[in-house]
C-alpha cells in the first residue's frame, strides 16, 4: 500500500466527526484529495461519469498561467537588475526575481486558504478547487514592489467580501481575484501607482519604473514615438520586457495562455475574442478622432493590446465562468464591452492609467442582466411545453 | 423519409455494442414483475403470497387508473411480495410451473380491428396489461385513453446506446408490426416511425415505414429528443410514443389473446461482444447477466436507466442490462495525470486525442462541488436547454421560470451529470421538478 495512503487512512479517524479535529475535517479531506483523486460509486443515474473535475479543471487554468508567472518571476529580476545598471544573466534574472514573487504568491496562498478553510469548516462543505487559481491570479496583478501585508489584507478583502459573503465559490458576483486588487488599488493608491513597478529599483537615481500606459508625449512629437524612445516599442510590449504588474507585461505569454484554454474549452472563446474585437474596434475609432495627438488615444489598436493588462484580465479574468455570462451571445457582448470599456477608460479617463480592471468588474456586474435578456429571447424562441 | 440530425449529443465511443447473433435462455426458475421501471405509478396489490396465479392474471394495479394492470409473465405461485422503505412496492416474484396456463382473451385478427369499437379496444388491451406500452410526454406516463394524442411516436430502438436492434426485435414479427401500426391509426393520423441510422440495414421491409431517420448520437432516438425536433406548435406536446418491443407485444396479444412473455435484451460488459438473448419477461437479472466481477454494478441503461440488485428481475420496459466494472483504487494525483485512458467530452485529457472504444465505470470521478456556470451541460443537452439555469430556478422554488425555460422538454438523458464536473446530480434534479409538476397537475 502507498505509504502517503496510509498515513491518511491512520489520521482519517481524528478528523472524523467524532474526531478531535472533526472542524479541520475540510483541511483533511482537501489535502487527502490532493493527493489521492477521489471517484466514488453514482449513486443515481446516469452511472458513468466524464472524467473532468473541478480539480482538472483547475489545473488547466493553473498550467495556462504557467507561462506568464515564470516569465513574469524572470521579468521582475531583469528589471530589477536594469535598474541597478547590472546585466544579469537568465537564471540569475529568474532566481532574484522568484526570490520577490514567490513571497507575494506564497502570503497569497496561505491567507487565502485559511479563509477558505475557516469557511468551509463553518458551513461543512469541502474546500472548493476555485481558489486555487484566485490565489494565483491576484498576486500577478501586482506590482513587484507591494508590501507583503497589503498581499494578505487584499486576499482576505477579494475572499471573504469577493466571495464568502455571497455564499461562496459559483455564487459571487465579482472575480474575487479582481476584488482583491480593486480593494489595494483604492486603498493604496501610493503602493499601486507611479514609479512602483521595479523591484530593487530605490537604490538608482533617475530611473523611471512607470508603465508604458502612464507615458503622455509632450510637444510635437508622437505617442508612440515617445513610448519607442522609453523602452515601449511594440517589440518589447509584445514579449514583455518592460516594467509592469508582475504577469501582465508580456502580450505573448498571454496569448499562450488563451491559446491553452481555448483549446481545451476551459475558457470560453467568445469572451476573448469578443474583448479582443471590442478593444480593437475602438482604439480605431479613437485613433480616427481629432485633437488627439500625443496621448492614447492616438496609439491605435496594437499598442492598446499589447500594453498594460488588458490581455491578461480578458484572459484569465474575464473568462472566470461564475462572474461571466452564462449564454454564448451574452459572452460575446460582455467580451466586446470589455474591450470597449478599457479603451474609453485609458483615452478618457485621467485618473486611471489602465481601465481592464474597472472594465472586467463593471461588466461582471452586468453579467446577470445580459444572461437575463438573452434568456428572454431564448424563450421566446422555444415552443411552450407548460 | 426525413432525417433528424442534432448537433448535441452523446459524442464519445463506448465499448459494449452486443453482437447480432440469438440465442435462447433456458425457462428461468422465477419471472418478477417490477414496480420500480414503471412511472410514477401507485400500486395496488391484487394478489398475496402463495396464491397461484395464471399467465396474465393481474398481479396489481395503478391506484390512479385501476383499469391499468401488470399482470403475471408466467403460471405458478406467488413466491414473494418485496418491499422497500416505506412499504414501497419493489416486486412480485412468482415462482413458475412447468407449463403455461392462460387468462384467455377472444383473438382479433388484423381484420377484424375495424369491428371493435375504439373504447372496447382501449379496454381490451388494459385487460389483458399492454396498453401501458402507450406512453404519454411530456411526464412519459402512462398513455391517457380519454384524450387523443396528437401524434403517436413508435420507436424502434431502446433507451440504451446497445438496447436491442431493431432488426432483430422485429424479425420475424413483420405481420405483428404492420397490425400493431393498424392499432395505433385507431388512435391518431399521425404515426411517426423512427430508427437510428445504424438501424437501418437489417429492418427488411419494416424500414418502408420509416418516417424519420434519427442520427446516432444518443439520445436522438429517445422519443422525447424526436419530438423536440419535429414539433411545430405547443399541443403536440402531449404525443403518445411507444417502443417497438411494446407495439409487437400488444399486437400479438391481440392476435392469440394470450398474454406474449417472450421477449429480447442485450447485456453489455466491457469489450464483451454478448449475444441478443431471448428470454421471458421478467427474468431474474442474474440470470441474464451471467458471471460478473464482484463490486459490478448492473443497471438498465448506463445513461438513463436504473441500478438494478442481480437478485431481482428486470421490469416490463427495461431490454438492456450493462455491467459496469468496478472502480480502481483512488489514483494519486489523478488529476494531474495526461489522462490517455481517461474518457471525457471535454478537451482536458489527451484521451481527447484519441478516437478508440472507451470503457467507464460506475464511478463519478470526483467530487461534488458548488456549480460554476461552466457551460458544459448546455454544450450537450440534446434538447437545447440550460441545465444550470433550470437547477438554479429550481433551487429557488420557482416551477414557472423553470417550465420557461423549457423544463419539460427535457429527455432526462443523463448526459447534464454525465458532463458535470462539479459533479452536480443536474438530471435528478430536473426529473424531480419535472414529476413534481406532473403531481401537482393530477391533482
Amino acid at each position: 500500500m502507498n505509504p502517503i495512503k496510509k498515513i491518511f487512512d491512520l489520521l482519517e479517524h481524528d478528523f472524523s466527526e467524532s474526531g478531535n479535529f472533526a472542524k479541520l475535517a475540510p483541511l483533511f479531506d482537501a489535502t487527502k484529495t490532493f493527493f489521492f483523486l477521489p471517484s466514488p460509486k453514482t449513486r443515481l443515474g446516469p452511472f458513468i461519469r466524464d472524467h473532468l473535475d473541478l480539480k482538472r479543471y483547475m489545473s488547466v487554468v493553473l498550467l495556462s498561467l504557467m507561462p506568464v508567472l515564470f516569465f513574469g518571476m524572470y521579468n521582475t529580476g531583469f528589471q530589477s537588475g536594469l535598474a541597478r545598471g547590472e546585466s544579469l544573466d537568465f537564471w540569475s534574472a529568474f532566481l532574484s526575481g522568484a526570490w520577490v514573487v514567490m513571497p507575494i504568491i506564497i502570503v497569497s496562498y496561505a491567507v487565502g486558504f485559511f479563509w477558505e478553510i475557516l469557511f468551509a469548516a463553518i458551513r461543512r462543505h469541502p474546500i472548493s478547487e476555485g481558489f486555487l487559481v484566485t490565489g494565483m491570479l491576484f498576486p500577478l496583478t501586482l506590482p513587484p514592489t507591494i508590501p507583503l501585508w497589503q498581499v494578505a489584507l487584499g486576499i482576505s478583502f477579494g475572499v471573504v467580501i469577493g466571495k464568502e459573503i455571497f455564499g461562496g465559490t459559483g455564487r459571487n458576483i465579482l472575480n474575487p481575484a479582481l476584488t482583491a486588487r480593486a480593494f489595494v488599488f483604492f486603498s493604496y493608491p501610493v503602493t499601486m501607482s507611479g514609479n512602483i513597478w521595479v523591484a530593487g529599483a530605490d537604490a538608482v537615481d533617475g530611473i523611471t519604473g512607470a508603465t508604458a500606459l502612464a507615458v503622455t508625449a509632450d510637444g510635437g512629437t508622437s505617442l508612440t514615438a515617445t513610448l519607442a524612445d522609453q523602452g515601449f516599442s511594440l517589440p518589447h510590449l509584445f514579449f514583455g520586457l518592460v516594467p509592469g504588474s508582475i504577469g501582465e507585461t508580456s502580450a505573448l505569454c498571454c496569448l499562450i495562455g488563451a491559446a491553452i484554454l481555448i483549446l481545451t474549452r476551459i475558457a470560453n472563446f467568445r469572451i476573448i475574442l469578443g474583448g479582443i474585437a471590442g478593444l480593437i474596434l475602438t482604439a480605431l475609432l479613437a485613433w480616427l478622432l481629432p485633437g488627439t495627438y500625443g496621448t492614447w488615444a492616438d496609439a491605435g489598436p496594437l499598442f492598446h493590446l499589447c500594453a498594460g493588462g488588458f490581455l491578461f484580465g480578458i484572459t484569465f479574468m474575464a473568462t472566470d465562468p461564475v462572474s461571466a455570462p452564462g449564454t454564448n451571445p451574452g459572452r460575446w457582448i460582455f467580451g466586446f464591452l470589455i474591450g470597449f470599456l478599457t479603451v474609453v477608460l485609458r483615452v478618457a479617463n485621467p485618473a486611471f492609467a489602465e481601465g481592464v480592471m474597472l472594465a472586467i468588474l463593471f461588466m461582471n456586474v452586468f453579467a446577470p442582466l445580459l444572461d437575463h435578456l438573452i434568456m428572454k429571447q431564448r424563450i421566446s424562441k422555444r415552443i411552450p411545453n407548460v | 423519409m426525413e432525417k433528424i440530425t442534432p448537433s448535441k449529443g452523446f459524442k464519445l465511443k463506448l465499448a459494449g455494442m452486443p453482437d447480432t447473433s440469438i440465442i435462447r435462455l433456458p425457462r428461468p426458475a422465477t419471472v418478477g414483475v417490477s414496480a420500480l421501471d414503471i412511472p410514477h405509478i401507485r400500486p395496488k396489490l391484487l394478489v398475496k403470497e402463495k396464491e397461484a396465479v395464471k399467465t396474465g392474471t393481474p398481479l396489481f394495479h395503478d391506484k390512479r387508473d385501476p383499469d391499468i394492470r401488470y399482470v403475471s409473465p408466467g403460471t405458478g405461485t406467488v413466491k414473494q411480495i418485496r418491499f422497500g422503505p416505506r412499504r414501497s412496492l419493489i416486486e412480485v416474484v412468482i415462482a413458475l410451473d412447468s407449463m403455461d396456463d392462460f387468462v384467455e382473451f377472444d383473438p382479433v385478427s388484423p381484420a377484424g380491428l375495424g369491428s371493435l369499437s375504439d373504447q372496447d379496444l382501449i379496454d381490451r388491451l388494459k385487460q389483458g396489461g399492454v396498453w401501458q406500452t402507450l406512453r404519454q410526454l411530456p411526464a412519459r406516463d402512462t398513455a391517457d385513453s380519454s384524450t387523443a394524442p396528437p401524434l403517436i411516436i413508435v420507436c424502434l430502438n431502446g433507451n440504451d446506446l446497445f438496447s436491442p436492434h431493431p432488426g432483430r426485435v422485429l424479425q420475424d414479427r413483420v405481420k405483428q408490426f404492420e397490425f400493431g401500426l393498424a392499432i395505433l391509426r385507431r388512435f391518431s393520423d399521425r404515426i411517426i416511425v423512427a430508427a437510428r441510422k445504424s438501424s437501418m440495414n437489417r429492418l427488411g421491409p419494416v424500414s418502408e415505414r420509416i418516417t424519420h431517420q434519427v442520427a446516432d448520437i444518443y439520445p436522438a432516438w429517445d422519443p422525447g429528443a424526436i419530438l423536440y425536433h419535429i414539433k411545430t406548435k405547443a399541443e403536440e406536446n402531449q404525443a403518445w410514443y411507444i417502443h417497438a418491443e411494446g407495439l409487437i407485444r400488444m399486437a400479438r396479444f391481440l392476435e392469440t389473446g394470450r398474454y406474449p412473455v417472450e421477449t429480447m435484451v442485450t447485456v453489455t460488459k466491457g469489450h464483451d461482444k454478448k449475444p441478443h438473448m431471448i428470454t421471458r419477461l421478467g427474468s431474474p437479472v442474474h440470470l441474464l447477466a451471467g458471471n460478473f466481477p464482484a463490486g459490478s454494478m448492473i443497471t438498465t441503461g448506463q445513461l438513463n436507466g436504473r441500478k438494478v440488485d442481480p437478485d431481482t428481475h428486470l421490469g416490463f420496459f427495461e431490454t438492456t442490462l450493462n455491467i459496469l466494472p468496478d472502480a480502481p483504487e483512488d489514483e494519486m494525483f489523478g488529476f494531474l495525470r495526461p489522462g490517455l485512458n481517461k474518457p471525457t467530452v471535454s478537451k482536458t485529457f489527451l484521451s481527447c486525442l484519441v478516437n478508440r472504444e472507451v470503457q467507464l465505470d460506475g464511478t463519478l470521478h470526483g467530487e461534488e462541488r458548488a456549480c460554476i456556470n461552466c457551460g458544459y451541460c448546455e454544450t450537450i443537452c440534446p434538447v437545447d436547454l440550460m441545465p444550470s439555469f433550470i437547477m438554479k430556478a429550481l433551487h429557488g422554488d420557482d416551477i414557472e421560470e423553470a417550465l420557461q425555460l423549457g423544463l419539460l422538454d427535457c429527455c432526462r438523458c443523463g448526459l447534464c451529470s454525465f458532463t458535470c464536473p462539479s459533479k452536480i446530480e443536474l438530471t435528478q434534479i430536473l426529473s424531480l421538478g419535472m414529476d413534481t409538476h406532473h403531481k401537482d397537475k393530477q391533482g
